[in-house]
């Protein structure tokens, strides 16, 4: 045991004294910032557009118009009356660029709800969708009214319907709402996913350096083959586990001081889609459950790969099998999203190779009953112990081996011999 | 008699299609400096490698210390240095050390002072610190003969222990070496380099094509194969010695390296008729000695020119024979 921590040690302390960890460490938490941030800047992004309103219209719909725009914060209007050459002067300044668009409002907007938006760019849905927004409640108003309803009723019936979505949890309502929800469960299928995938296969190179300098025919001289890759698998995993601390703990301060720096920057903290979610004590220890197991599986998958390989081109080869399945693991989290209930879900869930992003973003998405996580954990834990076998009687053999890589069924032979 | 430290016994290895151990015994007593000589594909890597316990005998048993375990169980009292030498590139050197000492149960406490001990006596004390890659091949070597010794083990197996180095530090090695024994410790290494062995050795064993030709002492091995012989150097001209070496009357066999010549005397030849027939022959000689033959002569002689040629070594499995 003394050796396997020694390999563990040596593990741990060689990499996280690369400058690759160090790095990953940093962009971590960039990356996370970026998520924060990029949506705020991204709404922004277009910035306001400057736009001037042709109004054709008799009596007060021109000015409502006009200040409804004004309120949404996208659209900087300005008024004009219509008039001979306007349309061709106005078509001008936005070829010059001194103007967004225009917007030509005529009495066809009461009458049959019809407006034109000319401009340079129309694709912007934002925009569009702001300009449609604020037309259709006024020239709804203004046709309840011409219809001879009270004006206090048609303000009445235009009250803004705020749907709010909370996530009951057990049999708690939380907090949480449906945005919320979805960027946890896909912040955990990502961090998983590229976690499992770049530890595993760190593993990986870790035997493949092993076996190509030959230093593992010393290795194996004092420790037993399985202990070798137990403590490479035990080493890396601490390394990991270290990374999401450093991670967590700036990831932590990032959102506690959050608002103190979009204030700071002068941005406005709406219009968001990745909303931050509340990370409960319960989610963090399913999250910590399954990439462990999940890294326990696949590590000791990619520690065989590496056994098998005589170079990296060779490993990169062989590695091929083991990240598909994990990619299809990550690729479920798309339909698990949609219906976290489904068949497939549970299924996915409860095989052990989907299982440990399957489960988290299940989780995230919605609650889960206990036993339907034992279940999967359970079965998780099973299959460790019979892949790590596996691969621990293929790792035996081809340490030690050079020369071509083996076939299939000489790996199967491998496997079953004593 | 002392009980032997390592006992080979009928150890066979096959790999697909050829043997490259064939029923090979050895047996080593402690405080010995063993000699596994061969010629390159003998089976000299093999059969250390089925005494480490790194392949598996397909026929016959090692026994270690007189016990049952395996060189796993025992490997803090054995020292092994690999035909291909390789440690981590990127770890600095005396980290490497350190960690090659605790997977032999070593503390890291204790090993230390004696990692800096080492790397102080072969010269390598300003590179402690630097990465395993920034090392010439020559210091790599050191580096991990110092990992094979680091543990005091008290038998030492070294394959191949010289290939790749210089004159100076050939001669720190066998320096080393010799040191090894003073303090009572049994090595075992092969080498197919004859002049080392035979300055080193008191023990040897030539082994081809895997089996094994003479197992003895490196004084009776002398003794039994010597027969009489005589060095011959020429100061420059050789005249018709050629002809007086071929003659089957006085010069059983000859070995003609040029500037000098070993020769085995027929029988009942006087070596006075030789140095006769040479100074006749209008050869100039700077040397004429009565000798014991060398290792080299000897080996030459068993394994002969055609077994000398290495094998094709085939690329499946650990097969380094």
């Amino acid at each position: 045991m003394r050796k396997v921590l020694a390999v563990i040690r040596r593990e741990f302390v060689e990499r996280v004294r690369t400058k690759m960890f160090w790095v990953m460490a940093v962009l971590g938490p960039v990356f996370f910032a970026a998520l924060v941030f990029l949506p705020i800047l991204f709404s922004r992004a277009g910035g306001v557009k400057r736009i001037v309103v042709v109004d054709g219209t008799a009596g007060a719909i021109g000015a409502q118009v006009v200040d409804a725009l004004q309120r949404t914060k996208f659209v900087n209007p300005d008024r004009i009356a219509t008039g001979p050459g306007v349309v061709d002067s106005l078509t001008r300044e936005v070829g010059a660029k001194r103007l967004d668009g225009f917007l030509i409002l005529t009495e066809a907007l009461v009458d049959s709800g019809k407006a034109e938006y000319r401009a340079s760019n129309v694709s912007s849905f934002a925009t569009n969708a702001t300009i449609e927004s604020a037309l259709s409640r006024i020239a709804n108003a203004a046709r309840l009214e011409r219809a001879g309803v009270n004006p206090a009723v048609v303000a009445q019936a235009q009250i803004r319907i705020d749907l709010a979505t909370k996530k009951i949890s057990g049999s708690k309502t939380t907090g949480e709402n449906a945005a919320q929800s979805f960027s946890l469960a896909y912040f955990m299928a990502i961090i998983l996913y590229m976690a499992i995938l770049l530890y595993g296969v760190n593993v990986m190179s870790s035997v493949l350096e092993e076996k190509t300098t030959r230093i593992v025919e010393v290795l194996v001289s004092s420790l037993r083959p399985f202990e070798l890759m137990l403590g490479k698998v035990l080493g890396v995993g601490a390394v990991s586990l270290f990374q999401f601390v450093i991670w967590g703990v700036s990831a932590r301060l990032l959102i506690s001081q959050r608002s103190r720096l979009v204030g700071q920057q002068g941005l406005q903290d709406a219009g968001q889609v990745f909303q931050i979610p509340a990370v409960t004590l319960e989610t963090a220890a399913i999250f910590i459950a399954y990439f462990l197991g999940g890294f326990l599986l696949y590590s000791s998958m990619y520690a065989a790969v590496g056994a098998i390989s005589s170079n990296e081109q060779e490993a990169r080869q062989a590695q091929q099998p083991v990240n598909f399945t994990l990619v299809i693991a990550f690729m479920a989290m798309f339909a698990l999203l949609n219906d976290p209930g489904s068949k497939l879900a549970v299924t996915l869930s409860l095989i052990p190779f989907t299982s440990p992003i399957a489960m988290p973003v299940r989780w995230a998405a919605g609650s889960l009953p206990a036993r339907e996580i034992a279940l999967s954990l359970g079965l998780l834990v099973i299959a460790i112990v019979l892949v790590t076998w596996m691969a621990s009687r293929i790792y035996r053999v081809g340490i030690l081996m050079t020369g071509k890589r083996p076939s299939i069924r000489e790996l199967v032979r491998w496997v079953r011999a004593g | 008699m002392t009980t032997p430290i390592l006992v080979v016994d009928r150890v066979t290895k096959r790999f697909a299609g050829h043997t490259a151990v064939d029923g090979l015994s050895l047996s080593v007593i402690p405080g010995a400096i063993y000699g596994l000589l061969g010629p390159n594909g003998a089976g000299k890597t093999t059969t250390i490698r089925m005494i480490m316990n790194i392949l598996v005998p397909d026929e016959g048993s090692v026994q270690l210390f007189g016990g049952t375990g395996t060189a796993r169980d025992y490997s803090g009292r054995i020292g092994f240095l690999p035909e291909e030498r390789g440690l981590y590139p990127k770890m600095r050197v005396l980290d490497v050390l350190l960690f090659l000492a605790e997977t032999k149960g070593v503390d890291r406490r204790s090993a230390r002072p004696k990692a800096l001990d080492w790397l102080e006596r072969l010269g390598l004390t300003d590179w402690r610190m630097r990465k395993v890659s920034d090392l010439s091949k020559g210091m790599q070597q050191k580096v991990q003969f110092i990992s094979t010794l680091l543990h005091e083990p008290d038998l030492v197996l070294l394959d191949e222990p010289f290939a790749g180095l210089d004159p100076v530090n050939a001669e720190v090695m066998r320096e080393t070496v010799l040191d090894l024994r003073r303090h009572g410790k049994t090595i075992v290494f092969s080498t197919h380099i004859m002049e080392q062995a035979e300055k080193l050795c008191d023990h040897v064993c030539i082994i081809a094509k895997g089996k094994k030709l003479i197992d003895d002492t490196l004084g009776r091995v002398k003794e039994t194969h010597g027969g009489r012989h005589v060095t011959v150097a020429f100061d420059g001209t050789q005249g018709n010695a050629p002809q007086v070496f071929a003659d089957r009357r006085l010069v059983a066999k000859a070995t003609d390296f040029g500037q000098y010549a070993e020769l085995e005397l027929a029988p009942n030849a006087d070596a006075q008729d030789i140095l006769k027939a040479l100074v006749g022959s209008g050869a100039r000689l700077s040397r004429f000695e009565l000798t014991a033959p060398s290792l080299h002569k000897i080996f030459i002689d068993l394994v002969g020119p055609a077994a000398a040629r290495p094998e094709a070594v085939p690329n499946q499995g650990a097969v380094h024979a």
